[in-house]
């Protein structure tokens, strides 16, 4: 399916473009670093120590009111204290406020960003794409039908409607056991890795409609092909030409959207996830909602996992220039020179 | 099993052939295809009929727009939407099809002859193959440019496979393609999942469309093909299924002269080899005179004059036949200009075409008569082939009525 042509294509669009560099790069890093959270984060980054509670990062010193309740002779006391607090190398990005360390928690959230932004981008477009190259190929009232109800879907604002589902199904989380743990690599990290299922599904439910409009489009174009009549006339079925003919040809279009569409599942997932809709706790909208509490005096509990989403998202978004840049000369004429 | 079915076949066809060598393997009746556009209703083909016998090329001729192609298409079901097939029975001798049919489709079925236009879509679709199969115009464009040459041809090879194991029922496509390869394909759609036999199948229809190397051939893509290759190879992916009836769609128009004349010889050898019948669609007369036994001049939808090659070239009636011939340069005698005929096709629109002559507007010999009443299609003596649809058939041509040019200009401004 991939052809020489394409990857030469994409070489030489790679070559001529740092931008396309710097996103690779960003998308490998990321990839890796939730690929081998176990090991690469230095704690448990659900393990709390009230007694490291709101580090800075490195470089930075702040100083806070810190209000601790103490037993003293079997009476509670409340005590008010000003303490300065010096950052750690132990805790390079900070703690929370709870005292969990903020790089463990960052590598690990890149685990549920990138998990969710990939199969719900799975999901979108496995549906998107069988309902658009259905309603593109059969045209009339198939595609009437399929791309009024796609219409629908898209009235809605995409939040609220995930939302709502979420309201509707609960937030189901699947425990997954981590491989690293399980294989005795880093016996130490916490042993399963809460998947959130709900959300995951949801994001596939909301953003479908934009693969079934990409791919009806493309349908509508390559149904018109002399192959398509070739291949009928020697009696393949629609199913048939479908998947052999239609849907590889429509494929280009499909995967740049795809990896724009991660980025901006990711988003949703932060999105639904800052506003308790998520069913793990190791997220980065998480981290940005519970850091929110504290923007004044601890600001890098909501700015650690914030920077996170923006470089992750600039990344992925930047590979996607690079492949349509590369996959779709029409487009990339225009879209390349302004971009560089 | 499906080899003693084939040689069923055989031995049924040479049995039929022997004992009435006069039955046509295709019979169509009264075929009109309609286009509902937005500027009206198109009358593509009207009210054709006519037959191909076992092991004969039946050309049919025509200026583009005369509706040659919409006619093949309507024979082997591929119109699309705004078109629609809205009158006519195909008729096609297959004895089994027709037995399986009798029960469920009694209607459709008249001897040994199943009328496809009556029969379900499914069973429509299961034809294509193995009863009827198509050339195209364009082989650059007729071949998917994202898979191999050799795996598009194993691909039809497949799908007359699959059709061959349950041959008419509505599901044979499903058969030996359970939901878990159906899956395992829709997940992996670069998994290529042609089998050995099919690919050395595709390999030998290659080899046997005069393709060198055609195993190595067999594993480029289209673009590595040039045009006159490809269209040996889509000839390959129309012999795939066996078909009774190949119909050739302009097979030469994309390629240049040289070519042309060796994809000719090559359906020639192959219809003699195979002993299929062939339609061939074309607005070459050249192509016509090399090829067919037997000929039909299409004019906006309908079939103008018809007959074997001598009648429709030596003793042509009709006028437009007379021009096309006219159109063709003539080494012997090469005179400064040709001869085209005037104007244009008509455009076909249902609410333009009155009980009249098609052609007279554009007709040298028009007359009064022709516009009056549209004529019936009359035999010509001295040949049991020789019909025409022109009032000259029966009388010859009288300038005292002719149809006079200010009478035709004044029906042209009625018509708009």
């Amino acid at each position: 399916m991939i052809s020489p042509r394409t990857i030469r294509n994409l070489k030489a669009e790679f070559r001529g473009s740092a931008l396309a560099k710097l996103g690779l790069c960003i998308v490998v890093l990321v990839v890796a670093v939730a690929v081998l959270a176990p090991v690469l984060a230095p704690h448990d980054p659900t393990a709390q120590n009230l007694d490291r509670s709101q580090l800075p990062p490195v470089g930075f010193s702040t100083t806070t009111n810190s209000t601790s309740t103490e037993m003293v002779n079997g009476s509670l006391q409340v005590v008010n204290e000003t303490t300065e607090i010096n950052a750690t190398l132990t805790y390079p990005l900070g703690t929370d406020s709870l005292g969990r360390d903020m790089l463990s928690r960052v590598i690990y959230g890149a685990r549920t960003s990138l998990l969710v932004g990939l199969l719900g981008t799975g999901l979108a477009a496995v549906i998107g794409v069988t309902v658009g190259l259905v309603a593109g190929y059969y045209r009339g009232r198939v595609d009437d039908a399929l791309m009024r109800s796609a219409d629908v879907m898209l009235a809605f604002p995409s939040l609220v409607l995930a939302i709502a589902l979420v309201g509707l199904w609960g937030r189901a989380a699947w425990s997954v056991p981590d491989p690293l743990v399980v294989l005795g690599i880093t016996p130490e990290m916490p042993a399963s890795f809460v998947l959130p299922g709900t959300v995951i599904v949801v994001v596939g439910l909301v953003n479908w409609v934009w693969f079934a409009r990409v791919a009806r489009g493309e349908a509508l174009s390559v149904r018109e092909e002399s192959y398509i009549k070739a291949a009928r006339s020697v009696g393949a079925s629609d199913s048939f030409v479908i998947r052999k003919h239609v849907l590889p040809n429509s494929a280009t279009p499909v995967l740049v959207l795809a990896t724009i569409q991660i980025a901006a599942i990711i988003l949703l997932e932060s999105a639904l996830s800052f506003l308790g809709f998520s069913g793990t706790t190791l997220s980065w909208g998480f981290d940005i909602a519970q850091g929110r509490d504290y923007l004044a005096s601890s600001w890098w509990i909501s700015t650690v996992p914030g920077v996170a989403i923006v470089i992750t998202v600039i990344g992925i978004n930047l590979v996607g220039d690079w492949l349509r840049d590369a996959l779709d000369p029409g487009i990339g004429g225009e879209g390349g020179s302004g971009g560089a | 099993m499906p080899e003693a079915d084939r040689n069923a076949d055989v031995g049924e066809t040479a049995a039929s052939g022997g004992a009435t060598a006069a039955e046509p393997v295709l019979k169509v009746r009264d075929l009109s295809t309609r286009f509902f556009t937005e500027e009206g209703q198109v009358n593509a083909v009207e009210s054709v009929s006519f037959d191909v016998h076992d092991g004969e090329v039946f050309g049919i001729v025509g200026e583009s727009g005369s509706g040659k192609s919409v006619t093949a298409l309507s024979i082997i079901d591929l119109v699309e939407s705004p078109g629609r097939i809205t009158a006519g029975e195909v008729w096609y001798r297959n004895a089994d099809l027709a037995a399986d049919m009798r029960e469920e489709h009694p209607e459709a079925i008249d001897g040994e002859y199943v009328d496809t236009r009556r029969v379900p879509e499914g069973v429509r679709r299961s034809l294509r193959g193995p009863a009827f199969s198509m050339i195209f115009q364009d082989p650059m464009s007729s071949f998917n440019p994202s898979i191999t040459v050799g795996e598009q041809l194993a691909e039809a090879v497949e799908v007359q496979q699959r059709a061959r194991a349950n041959p008419r029922s509505t599901r044979s496509r499903t058969q030996g393609y359970g939901l878990g390869r159906y899956l395992s394909d829709w997940m992996l759609p670069s998994r290529s999942f042609v089998s050995t036999e099919s690919r050395d199948r595709a390999i030998s229809l290659l080899d046997q469309v005069g393709i060198p190397d055609p195993a190595d051939r067999a594993d480029e893509y289209p673009n590595q093909f040039s045009g006159g290759m490809l269209q040996r190879a889509m000839v390959a992916q129309a012999l795939a299924g066996e078909p009774d009836v190949l119909i050739a769609d302009e097979p030469t128009t994309a390629l240049d002269v040289t070519i042309q004349a060796q994809i000719l010889g090559l359906l020639r050898d192959l219809q003699d080899e195979a002993d299929m019948s062939v339609i061939t669609i074309t607005h070459d007369l050249g192509v016509i005179a090399r090829m067919c036994d037997r000929v039909g001049v299409m004019y906006a939808g309908e079939i103008a004059e018809r007959g074997t090659l001598g009648d429709v070239f030596d003793r042509p009636i009709h006028p437009y036949t007379e021009g096309l011939l006219g159109s063709i340069p003539d080494l012997d005698d090469p005179a400064p200009r040709l001869q085209p005929i005037e104007g244009n096709v008509p455009e076909l629109l249902d609410a333009e075409m009155g009980n009249r002559c098609y052609f007279a507007d554009r007709c040298p010999k028009a007359m009064d008569e022709c516009v009056a009443e549209k004529p019936a299609e009359v035999g010509i003596e001295g040949s049991d082939e020789h019909r025409v649809r022109c009032v000259l058939a029966d009388h010859e041509y009288d300038p005292a009525r002719a149809l006079s040019t200010t009478e035709r200009e004044r029906e042209a401004s009625a018509d708009d």
